[in-house]
C-alpha cells in the first residue's frame, strides 16, 4: 500500500510516525498504518483533503485552510524575528 | 498499468461533515466575490472531490450519505454532483435549474477533461458552462442512457 500526500502532509504524517515508534510496546506500528490514521484524523479536522492526481492516483493534500493557517504562522515567526533585531 | 490502487482510507462521518463544511465556505467566497471566475473555485472543489470519491468507487453511496447528513430527502441513487451542490451551496441562491446546469457542466469535464488540465481551463476552452452545459446534453443526458450518471475518471479524451 503506498499513501502519495503533498510535502506539508508528509511533513505531518512523518512526525506522527516517529512518534508512534517511540511509543511502541513492543509492536512496531507500520508506516502506512500511521500515515492512514493520521490522515484520517486530519480529514476529519478539516485539515487534509483526497484528490486524483495527474496520473489519476489518489492522494492527498492539505486543504486550503491548513495552507492558510500556516502561512499566517510563518509571517508571524518572521515578524516576531524582525523584531527581535 | 497503474499497479495496484492503495488501500482506501474511510471517510469518517466526521471527515464527510469537514468536506462539506470546505465546500459551503467555497460557496461562501463565491457569494463574498466581484469576481465573475469565482464559481469555478467552487465547482472545481466539489469536481474535484465527487472524481475522487468515483475513483474510489463509492461516489453515490456517499452522495447518499451526505444528503442524509444535511437532512436533503434522500434518493435511491442520487447523481453525486448534484448532491454536493444541493448539500453545500445556498437553495435561496441556486435554484434547482442551476444546480441542473453545474452538475452536467461537471459530468462533462469528468467525461472527458483531461486529468492534468484545470477544470477552468476545460470549461473556457470548451466555450463557458452553459455551453459545456449543452455539450453534455447533446453527448452525454437523456437519449444516451448507458453515458449518464456517474462520473468516470478522466481519460485523455477529447470530444470530437
Amino acid at each position: 500500500m503506498k499513501i502519495r500526500m503533498d510535502k506539508i502532509l508528509r511533513e505531518i504524517a512523518d512526525q506522527a510516525y516517529y512518534a508512534a515508534r517511540l511509543r511502541r510496546n513492543g509492536v512496531q506500528p507500520t508506516r502506512d498504518r500511521v500515515f492512514a490514521e493520521v490522515l484520517g484524523e486530519l480529514e476529519a479536522n478539516g485539515d487534509a483533503m483526497r484528490f486524483v492526481n495527474a496520473k489519476g492516483r489518489i492522494a492527498w493534500k492539505a486543504t486550503p485552510r491548513l495552507r492558510d493557517y500556516l502561512q499566517d504562522l510563518e509571517l508571524e515567526a518572521e515578524e516576531d524575528l524582525e523584531h527581535e533585531f | 498499468m497503474h499497479g495496484p490502487e492503495p488501500v482506501t482510507i474511510p471517510l469518517s462521518t466526521e471527515a464527510m461533515r469537514a468536506n462539506l463544511l470546505r465546500l459551503e465556505r467555497e460557496w461562501e467566497m463565491v457569494q463574498e466575490s466581484r469576481d465573475r471566475d469565482a464559481i469555478y473555485g467552487y465547482l472545481t472543489a466539489v469536481f474535484e472531490l465527487v472524481v475522487c470519491w468515483a475513483k474510489e468507487g463509492k461516489a453515490v453511496r456517499r452522495a447518499c450519505r451526505a444528503l442524509y447528513l444535511r437532512r436533503h430527502n434522500s434518493e435511491r441513487e442520487p447523481e453525486p454532483f448534484s448532491a454536493l451542490i444541493r448539500c453545500t451551496a445556498d437553495r435561496g441562491k441556486l435554484d434547482d435549474r442551476m444546480t441542473s446546469k453545474y452538475s452536467r457542466v461537471l459530468r462533462y469535464a469528468a467525461e472527458y477533461k483531461d486529468l492534468d488540465e484545470p477544470l477552468r481551463n476545460f470549461i473556457k476552452r470548451k466555450g463557458g458552462i452553459n455551453k459545456c452545459a449543452s455539450r453534455f446534453a447533446r453527448r452525454l443526458g437523456r437519449g444516451r442512457p448507458d453515458r449518464a450518471g456517474m462520473p468516470r475518471v478522466s481519460r485523455s479524451a477529447s470530444p470530437p
